[in-house]
Order: structure tokens, then C-alpha cells, then sequence
């Protein structure tokens, strides 16, 4: 028996798997919180518990994420652009572009037909970009972000926002709520604003289907929606978009101890 | 003082800025000195705000609409306010009242609630100007939305970054991602002054990015609701390398440049021998607030 550990120490959440000859043994998810390392070890005991082995039963640690270098026993560090890579290609081997929404950045990745990164392009500077700016939204709304994707979906009359920054549109939401414009409507302006930068980095890398969508933002049906509207195309869907990259960071582990 | 014609014995001008954060009013005499001024919060209604601000700084003042030579509106909601005379963008107004403070400015540098604003002037003119409003970072609401989040009065923040002896860096690029930046700094035990001093650096540093293209040279001028933050100030001499003058009143320059731009308008028509025009003062509107 051999057992292998992906650990994935994102900015706002952080995914672990323990696979077992290639199987899924047990999978996590916790808040990263504000401090990484306690994030790792609880992520890790949990994992371990639920798998039912301990730490020494597992052969190879792969970390990757934001806060990979907060996990102890990780044998090696994998970028996760490239974790992310490995698990999608594993789930779907005609995915050619994949467009992973965190938290906290939005990246977008071109595979070639070797499931290798082709090219990529990152957007992390700005919370507008990422599945924060959703985040702002819902909280000001108070609408559970679990909700707002299919409350979009009810929208006749998406507003335009006039800004392209979350602080902004915060602010902005407020005002059309003053207006009594539909919580709907503006949950689906908020999602066709993201939708559209989302587009425009696709754009930069250079669309080719099949197109996959991972991370949190894979969660989110709305968002899924009004990204495919506009980019028109269907996306691929995993069944746990957040835990892709972890996924991918264990079949890393794996392959780290393949002879030769 | 019969230069107004006949029967004209008050003379005084108006100038009102309605900002996107705040509202600022001032009303200056024939010496161009200041009998009252009014800041207050803008709100949502901007049209009763301005009629209330007005009324307030005509209390304060003894005088009524009527003694009003002239009243020039400025800022973002210019065009709420019933009672000006005239409307004029906030860029000159801005040039204006900074040269009225000091004469030999150079670079004016405004950062207010919503946006940021760098002016180049030469002899009191304006030549060219740079500006951001499309990002919260490196305005005023990028330490309010911090300080609230900490709890914070935003007044304070100044003086508690004085304290600082190391300061952290925080990302200048987005007030989300730097709240967020602040928060795990402190659970890592960084002091709270060393983290709000990385804070007033982050604004600075992005704001001699802005001000870049217009060449700094002294004198520069820091006015807005932000150049009240002592921190800021240090760290834009610190950053700008050369001092950072603020005048008395940093809120008001705006609001005192229409006033002059005011004054101005009523000579130059007086000059050319033409009758001023004033609006309908429709200050009773609003007379429910007293």
C-alpha cells in the first residue's frame, strides 16, 4: 500500500487529498484562516483521520497554493498552476483551457495535448478580477454566497457597473439598492462585470476547447453561466471544482516516487 | 466698496465643493477673508445637502442669500446645488485656491474620499493635471475602509503611525487585498503602528507613481480630507524626497478657489462693463432644516 498526500494552501481555502494506488482515499476542505501553518496541520489531521492511516503511512507530500511553504512534511513544492494542470488533465484528458477562480486571483491555463501548461495568465492584483469581489457583494446584500450564482440567473436587467473596482462597486450596489433596483439585477451585473474580465484574460491566452472551470468559482452556477453566455462556449464542470489543484498536487506525489 | 454700483454696500462670494465624501462650503468677504466655513458628509441627497451646508454658513456668518455677490458651485455635484450662480469643474478651483495659500506651488496635490488628483501649476494656472478615480487604492477610502475594519478612527491613524520604527509593506494596488494584507500582519504580531505607517507609505508611493508624468518640484501643496493625516504627509516628503506643504484648512481650497474663481467672473463682467448674472437663489426650499 502506498499513500500519497496533495495539500493545497490557498488564500482563502485550503484543500487536501489522500489518495491510495491512484483512488481517492479522503479529501478536506478548511478557512486558510490568517494563519497558514495551523491551517496545514489541521487540514492534514483532519485528512489522516478521515483516511484512517497516520503520518507515517504516507509516502510522498506534494504542496502547492499560496501557502505551501507552511506545510512541514511536504516532501516537495509544486506550483500550483501547474497542480492545477495535472488534476484536471486526470479528470478530463480533452481539456485545453482551464479557468481556475480563487479567492483571492483568477488564473487561466492553456494545456497542450500532453496535459502540459502551454501558456498562462495570472490576475491577482485586484479583488475586482477574483471571486472576492462576489464575496463583497453578497455580504452587502446579505445574500449567502452560495445563493447569489442562481439569484443572478433571475435577472431580466442586469445593471452595467460604472466601476471596475470591488471597494467601488460596493458602494455602487448600495446606491442601486437605494434606487430599488432587484437584488437579482444586481447580483447579475456584479457576475457579467466578472464574467467579463474573466473573458478578456481567456482572451489573452487564446481560447481552445475543450474549457474547463475550477476552483471556488466552479461553484458558483451563475458565474458559470454568464461566463459561457459570453464566451460562447459550454464549460466543463468537475465535481469538486476547489479540490482540482490538490488533486493534482497528490498524482504529483505519485508520480515523485515512480522508479525511473 | 461702490464699485458694485449703487445700493451695494456687503460683498461676498460663495464657494461650495460638493465632493463625493464630503461637502465643503465657505463664504469670503470683499478681502477675500473667510466669515464662515461649513464641511459636512455628503450624503444621497445632495440638492437639500447643499441648501443645508448654505444655510448653516449664512448663520454662522449673520448674513443672508441676498448679501451673496456671487456663488460658484464645484466638485463632483456641482450641478445639485440650487442656488449657484455658476458651475466650474474642480480641477480649476482646486489650482486656484492652493495658489491663493501659496503662491509659488508648484505641484498640488489633492487626494479626497473617492479619488486623487495631481495639478501642475505655473504662476497660479493650471498647465496640466493627472487623475484617478476608477480604484479605491490610493484615495481616501482605502484608510477608511481599513480603519473601520480595525476598528479605528480614521483621525488617528496619523499620529499612531508616528510610532512606528519598522514599518511593513503593504500592496498598494487593492484596498481589498491590503485589508486583508493588514489583518494577517497583525496575527503574525507585527505592532499596529509599524502596519499603518506601511499603510500611509503604500498611498504615498502610489501617488508619486500618479504625479510622476507632471515633474515634482517644489513647492508642493497636499490638500483634501487625506493631508490631514500627518502619517501621509511624512511619508509623501519621505517618498517625493522634498517638504509637503498643507495649508491651514486642506478640505477648504477647493471650495475657497470657487469663491475667488467667483470673484474673478463678477470683476472681469464689471471690467467689461456687463451685468452679472446671478441664478435663482432657491435657498427656501430648504428653509425645514433650521
Amino acid at each position: 500500500m502506498a499513500y500519497f498526500l496533495g495539500i493545497d494552501i490557498g488564500s482563502s481555502t485550503s484543500k487536501g487529498i489522500i489518495t491510495e494506488d491512484g483512488n481517492n482515499l479522503s479529501s478536506h476542505l478548511l478557512p486558510s484562516g490568517v494563519n497558514y501553518r495551523l491551517a496545514a496541520q489541521n487540514l492534514i489531521d483532519e485528512l489522516l483521520t478521515k483516511a484512517g492511516v497516520t503520518r507515517e503511512d504516507i509516502t510522498c507530500t506534494v504542496a502547492t497554493g499560496q501557502g505551501s511553504a507552511n506545510v512541514e512534511i511536504a516532501d516537495q513544492e509544486v506550483a500550483d498552476i501547474r497542480c492545477c494542470a495535472r488534476g484536471i488533465f486526470s479528470l478530463f484528458p480533452s481539456v485545453r483551457t482551464v479557468i481556475d477562480i480563487q479567492g483571492q486571483s483568477t488564473q487561466v491555463l492553456r494545456l497542450n495535448g500532453e496535459g502540459q501548461v502551454a501558456n498562462f495568465v495570472v490576475s491577482e492584483k485586484c479583488a475586482s478580477g477574483s471571486g472576492r469581489f462576489l464575496d463583497i457583494i453578497a455580504n452587502v446584500l446579505q445574500i449567502k454566497l452560495e445563493d447569489i450564482g442562481p439569484l443572478s440567473l433571475e435577472s431580466k436587467n442586469p445593471i452595467t457597473f460604472t466601476t471596475g473596482c470591488a471597494v467601488f462597486g460596493e458602494s455602487e450596489a448600495v446606491s442601486r439598492v437605494s434606487e430599488g433596483v432587484t437584488r437579482e439585477d444586481i447580483v447579475a451585473g456584479v457576475h457579467q462585470a466578472l464574467a467579463e474580465k474573466i473573458s478578456s484574460l481567456v482572451g489573452k491566452v487564446g481560447l481552445e476547447e475543450r474549457c474547463a472551470i475550477t476552483g471556488g468559482g466552479g461553484l458558483n452556477i451563475g458565474l458559470i453561466k454568464w461566463i459561457e453566455k459570453k464566451l460562447g462556449i459550454e464549460l466543463m464542470v468537475p465535481p469538486e471544482p476547489q479540490l482540482v489543484t490538490a488533486l493534482g498536487a497528490a498524482i504529483m506525489a505519485e508520480d515523485a516516487c515512480k522508479p525511473g | 466698496m461702490g464699485w458694485l454700483g449703487e445700493g451695494v454696500v456687503r460683498i461676498h462670494f460663495a464657494g461650495i465643493d460638493l465632493g463625493s465624501t464630503m461637502t465643503k462650503i465657505v463664504i469670503l468677504d470683499d478681502d477675500e477673508q473667510i466669515k464662515a466655513s461649513v464641511v459636512h458628509h455628503t450624503g444621497a441627497e445632495h440638492r437639500r445637502l447643499a441648501n443645508r451646508v448654505m444655510e448653516e454658513a449664512l448663520n454662522k456668518s449673520g448674513l443672508s442669500i441676498d448679501d451673496m455677490t456671487f456663488v460658484m458651485a464645484t466638485g463632483y455635484g456641482r450641478i445639485n446645488v440650487p442656488f449657484a450662480d455658476r458651475q466650474i469643474t474642480e480641477l480649476s478651483c482646486h489650482a486656484r485656491g492652493v495658489a491663493s495659500f501659496f503662491p509659488n506651488v508648484r505641484l498640488a496635490i489633492d487626494i479626497g474620499g473617492q479619488d486623487a488628483k495631481g495639478l501642475k501649476i505655473r504662476d497660479g494656472k493650471l498647465l496640466d493635471f493627472v487623475m484617478s478615480d476608477k480604484c479605491a487604492a490610493g484615495t481616501g477610502r482605502f484608510l477608511e475602509v481599513i480603519s473601520t475594519a480595525l476598528g479605528l478612527k480614521i483621525e488617528d491613524l496619523g499620529d499612531i503611525s508616528l510610532r512606528s520604527t519598522r514599518k511593513v509593506s503593504v500592496s498598494s494596488t487593492c484596498t481589498v487585498f491590503a485589508q486583508q494584507e493588514v489583518i494577517n500582519h497583525l496575527s503574525a504580531g507585527v505592532p499596529l503602528e509599524d502596519v499603518i505607517a506601511g499603510l500611509h507609505d503604500a498611498i504615498a508611493g502610489r501617488t508619486a507613481r500618479m504625479v510622476n508624468r507632471l515633474k515634482v518640484e517644489p513647492d508642493v501643496v497636499f490638500t483634501g480630507g487625506v493631508a490631514k493625516n500627518i502619517g501621509v504627509v511624512k511619508a509623501l516628503e519621505e517618498t517625493l524626497k522634498c517638504p509637503v506643504l498643507v495649508p491651514e484648512e486642506p478640505l477648504l481650497s477647493g471650495a475657497i478657489g470657487a469663491a475667488l474663481l467667483g470673484k474673478e467672473h463678477v470683476l472681469k463682467a464689471l471690467d467689461q462693463g456687463e451685468t452679472i448674472q446671478t441664478g435663482k437663489r432657491r435657498l427656501g426650499e430648504a428653509t425645514f432644516f433650521k
